[in-house]
């Protein structure tokens, strides 16, 4: 099927079960340990091996020599396999770094050899035994440098009108620098496989992939071998963010494991490697300007800024993107310099591109806000636009930005906010209020899905992934609301790569594509029941099909045999002239504690603009997990570059500081209730990254509130206030 | 490799008699220690003896056992003396860690952010050690002389932690870190506060840690703040003058030694006031 052109009214409008809050149908099995996430999957395949990796231990170099006699010779283990011993493997089209064999080192912790065996215990006391002679290069380990080296060349990337005679013509300009460090996706669960390649011929994997179609294309190209040959399941999978969107070595080392001992091997990767061996979110320094009439409207904007990348690509971490889009504004200028540094590789971490862009830029707009005397959401409705700026023949398809200042600020009591910056006290605390706006592309991808009918019930089968977001539960609601069954009815298959093909779980398309899909696959069912029924004009209602004047039981139109119907979703050209987006509005209140500097969010107010909310319960849960995670990027996340050796010198979980739950206050999330016609039948865009969009600037603009200190330089430790913080306390 | 696991202090002092050992308490240190290595020495787990564990009053005295966890510590029901000890109690890593990290393997582990040395060296402890010659008792001052570096020689074992009885005594225990909980400390304060009935400090013990190798008292300070009423003009002053010679912090990913000194100046205060508030 084909999604050509905006949906008009139809079933969804009148829905009974999509829209409704509906906990997620897959709690009981998480809850009772009984969801088979991949390291667990005892069950799939007998005589499972335990694999561990060995990674480099320097940022760039060669491995002259790796001895291997005393692991190969201890207890339990059943094979080695070396980097050395291997020629390098193919690099996928969906991985820049490689992912093992060969003498060079690229980065710190690229894994150079596995050992597995019969144990866990076996297979790491064997791995630390391998002894291993590096020649040591110089790298590029610094952004700063490369900053200051780059900023002001090249062409722009995108430009309109004169943005240099705005800006020597503006009434107000601002001009301010600022920086995000390298993040890492810390989600809960490790990359973990089992791989059973013990005949070096088919390859099964039981993975933690958001990807299954890319995983299982990734593989064959890696190994060389045919993707009919491999099979890729990853039915349950403990979050991802961006960092099990491509393949990993977990699942190499699994596979490589696997075919040396000929058995099948289980492998995850420790979180202290995950760190440098993986991926994560680059760094960012963002040089933002801008200029405005004493009116409050924005004349000119201008966003320079440098990430870093492997050599080959794969950083997504595009500050500027947004800088094209969210504002008005006659004339723009942004350019963006992705810089190869040989640290480990950048890719895609949750909103890759608006998270860290809209980090600086809201900052930007609230400091601007003070220099034009303006509430910061006057001043934000003001410069709103319904067109795309640099390209005003765009709309875009639904934006309601507008809506969601107005009702956070009254639901917030923006009112009574403390206006004057470090001005209200309560106790030893400084108390701030902060704001700041969201933007979020809304993409789709193609995705297909396969539905059964047998005896009334319906089982959906797609390859798309539940990544802790609710895949499982909104494609039931879909199932269910397009054939008339309750809930219960419907079963819900997912992650297998014998499954139709699916949009996948990441750039909060999942949603939007994979209802859309299911969908699709629904509206085939329906039109086999009807030619079953030789006739065009049916309903499904209450379980029956409604031909004509007549109901008919849907478990007795499938009680003889199932009734199976595949299709896939599409979507058109049309989506290319419009501007799909989500959007949302922060509010923010802290205490800074006026001694010590420590930030304590005390309440956050989320208001999103993001179509029809599929399902309240999920929704809230994405947008209020990355509130939390976006708290985290405010005030304490940061890997630490070692610039000498070129790693993240704090790679692990006591290291790198996620929010905890004593850090997480009040939060509240309000959707809005509109509809996008343009995104899809269903009218519904995603929130999964939405929700990490501006919240961070939102903090930072509460902490100056509070202070009077602008931290331009993310996180927001402690220290970083401290020769500003006031004299007596 | 040797793993013991006796039933009675004897036993263990015979089984690391002439041979390197390494003593295994809770295993929160342990085990990261190793760094995934096998130890040739032999281990001597001490979960089996039970005479180790506890928390007992024994004439003007309190007993905790080397063994004792830390969620022990925190769930006992003691006098307010020990509360800042039962408050780094909370903090000392996660719940599942207080669950089996013990009060002396803290000490031995010597770290220099550990939570419990502060809380305890304003309580005045001793350590109580016994050896093939016999049992002796050291301040905890004493005990702990560097980074990873205790008095404790090789063959002899910490047996309990001793700590005088001073019914009037509040304390109070503040932890500051980036994030609220579950963090490696930027700089920790224990105060232990006697009040006189005008209301002055007749007695004070501060201890600072993460500011310097071995957490420290602050004596020159308890001088100069004895006989000031907390929060009064004299105690503020007392406190911002003071050079805080005795720390010697650094920078590091978690904060810049410059920020840990400006901080701990404020948390002495803090800790202070609450230890007089007998706040939890």
């Amino acid at each position: 099927m084909k999604f050509e052109e905006p949906t008009s009214d139809n079933l969804f409008d009148r829905a009974m079960v999509i829209g409704k809050a509906t906990p997620r149908i897959d709690g009981p099995l998480k809850v009772s340990g009984q969801a088979p996430y991949a390291y667990e999957r005892h069950d799939v395949v007998e005589d499972q091996l335990v694999g561990y990796p060995l990674g480099a231990t320097i940022g760039r170099g060669r491995i002259t020599a790796m001895d291997t006699e005393a692991a190969r010779n201890a207890p339990g283990v059943a094979a080695v396999v070396t980097t050395l011993d291997i020629d390098p493997l193919e690099i996928s089209s969906f991985n820049n770094a490689r992912l093992f064999g060969g003498n060079e080192v690229r980065h710190y912790h690229q894994a150079i050899a596995v050992v597995v065996a019969e144990t866990l215990e076996q297979a790491r006391h064997a791995a630390e035994m391998i002894d291993v002679t590096y020649e040591e290069e110089e790298g590029n380990f610094d952004l700063e440098k490369a900053w200051q080296n780059g900023l002001g060349t090249d062409e722009a990337d995108a430009e309109t009108g004169n943005v240099d005679e705005a800006f020597a013509s503006a009434e107000v300009t601002l001009d301010e620098t600022y920086r995000t460090p390298d993040q890492s996706h810390a989600m809960m669960e490790p990359h973990s496989s089992i791989a059973d390649w013990s005949d070096g011929e088919n390859m099964t994997v039981w993975t933690s992939s958001q990807m299954i179609a890319w995983a299982r294309k990734s593989l064959a190209e890696t190994f060389d071998i045919d993707e009919d040959r491999i099979r890729v399941e990853s039915p349950f999978v403990g979050g991802g963010f961006g960092a099990k969107l491509f393949l990993r070595s977990d699942a190499v080392l699994a596979a490589l494991g696997s075919r040396a001992a000929q058995r099948p091997v289980k492998l995850t990767l420790p979180r202290p490697f995950i760190f440098n061996n993986a991926t994560h979110r680059s760094a960012t320094i963002q040089r933002i300007r801008l200029a405005a009439g004493q009116d409050g409207r924005l004349t000119a904007i201008e966003h320079e800024a440098a990430a870093h990348e492997f050599e080959g690509g794969g950083n997504e971490e595009n500050p500027t993107n947004l800088t094209k889009l969210f504002y008005a504004g006659a004339n723009r200028r942004v350019k963006h310099h992705d810089v190869v540094l040989d640290l480990p590789e950048s890719s895609s971490m949750r909103a890759p591109g608006e998270a860290s862009g809209l980090m600086a830029f809201e900052i930007a707009m609230d400091e601007m806000a003070e220099k034009l005397g303006m509430d910061p959401v006057e001043f934000r409705i003001l410069n709103d636009t319904q067109v795309d700026p640099m390209n005003p023949d765009v709309p875009f398809s639904d934006r309601n930005f507008v809506d969601c200042l107005k009702v956070g600020a009254e639901r917030f009591g923006w009112s009574d906010r403390n206006r004057k910056p470090g001005d209200t006290r309560d106790g030893l605390w400084m108390v701030g209020h902060g704001m700041a706006g969201a933007y979020r592309g809304a993409p789709t991808l193609t995705s297909g899905a396969r539905v059964r009918l047998e005896r009334g019930h319906l089982t959906v089968e797609t390859d798309m992934t539940d990544i802790g977001t609710g895949s499982y539960t909104i494609l039931a609601q879909t199932g269910a609301e397009m054939l008339g069954l309750p809930l219960e009815q419907v079963t819900v298959k997912l992650g297998d790569s014998r499954f139709p093909a699916s949009s996948g779980s990441g750039g909060q398309f999942g949603a939007a594509s994979s209802t859309a899909g299911v969908y699709a696959a629904c509206v085939a069912l329906r039109e086999e029941i009807a030619r079953r029924l030789e006739t065009d004009d049916v309903r499904f209602e209450d379980g029956n099909v409604i031909a004509g004047n007549k109901a008919i039981p849907l478990e007795e139109i499938s009680a003889d045999a199932e009734i199976t119907a595949e299709d896939t979703m599409e979507f058109g050209d049309f989506q290319d002239d419009l501007e799909i987006g989500t959007f949302a509005a922060h509010f923010v209140e802290v205490g800074v504690h006026a001694a010590t500097a420590e930030v304590r969010v005390r309440r956050m107010l989320a208001v999103c603009d993001a179509g029809r909310i599929l399902n309240p319960v999920t929704a809230r849960s994405q947008v209020i997990g990355g509130m939390t995670m976006a708290l985290g990027a405010a005030l304490s996340e940061q890997l630490a570059v070692d610039k000498p050796r070129g790693y993240f010198v704090n790679h692990d979980l006591a290291g790198y500081e996620v929010a905890v739950h004593a850090d997480v206050p009040d939060q509240e999330v309000i959707f809005l209730d509109t509809l996008d016609p343009a995104i899809s039948p269903l009218k519904a865009k995603g929130v999964g990254e939405l929700g990490i969009c501006g919240v961070a600037a939102a903090i930072a603009n509460a902490t100056y509130n509070a202070t009077g200190i602008r931290v331009r330089d993310y996180p927001i430790t402690l220290d970083k206030m401290l020769d500003r913080l006031p004299e007596t306390f | 490799m040797q793993f013991h696991r006796p039933e009675t202090v004897e036993d263990a002092l015979h089984l690391m008699a002439g041979q390197p050992a390494k003593l295994l308490a809770g295993g929160t240190d342990f085990f990261p220690a190793l760094g995934g290595r096998r130890t040739s020495d032999a281990v001597v787990d001490l979960t089996g003896i039970a005479s180790l564990s506890g928390i007992a009053r024994s004439g003007s005295s309190w007993r905790i056992g080397a063994m004792t966890r830390w969620a022990q510590i925190r769930d006992a029901d003691l006098p307010r003396q020990f509360l800042g000890l039962q408050l780094a109690a909370r903090e000392v890593g996660s719940i599942q860690i207080q669950n089996t990290g013990t009060i002396a393997g803290n000490l031995c582990n010597a770290s220099p952010a550990a939570d419990g040395v502060p809380p305890l060296l304003a309580l005045d402890a001793d350590v109580e050690i016994a050896g093939p010659d016999g049992t002796r008792v050291i301040p905890l001052f004493d005990f702990i002389t560097g980074v990873r570096r205790t008095e404790l020689k090789p063959g002899e074992i910490v047996t309990a932690v001793l700590v005088p009885d001073a019914p009037a005594s509040r304390s109070a225990f503040l932890k500051l870190g980036a994030r609220r909980y579950l963090v490696i400390s930027i700089a920790m304060v224990a105060a232990n506060v006697v009040l006189s009935s005008g209301g002055a400090l007749d007695g004070i013990a501060i201890a600072v840690g993460a500011c310097s190798a071995v957490a420290q008292r602050l004596r020159k300070l308890e001088e100069n703040l004895t006989g000031t009423v907390p929060g009064s003009e004299d105690f503020q002053k007392a406190i911002a003058e003071y050079g805080l010679h005795e720390l010697t912090p650094i920078d590091d990913v978690r904060a810049s030694a410059d920020y840990r000194l400006a901080a701990v100046r404020t948390l002495i205060a803090r800790a202070v006031m609450q230890a007089v508030e007998g706040r939890g």
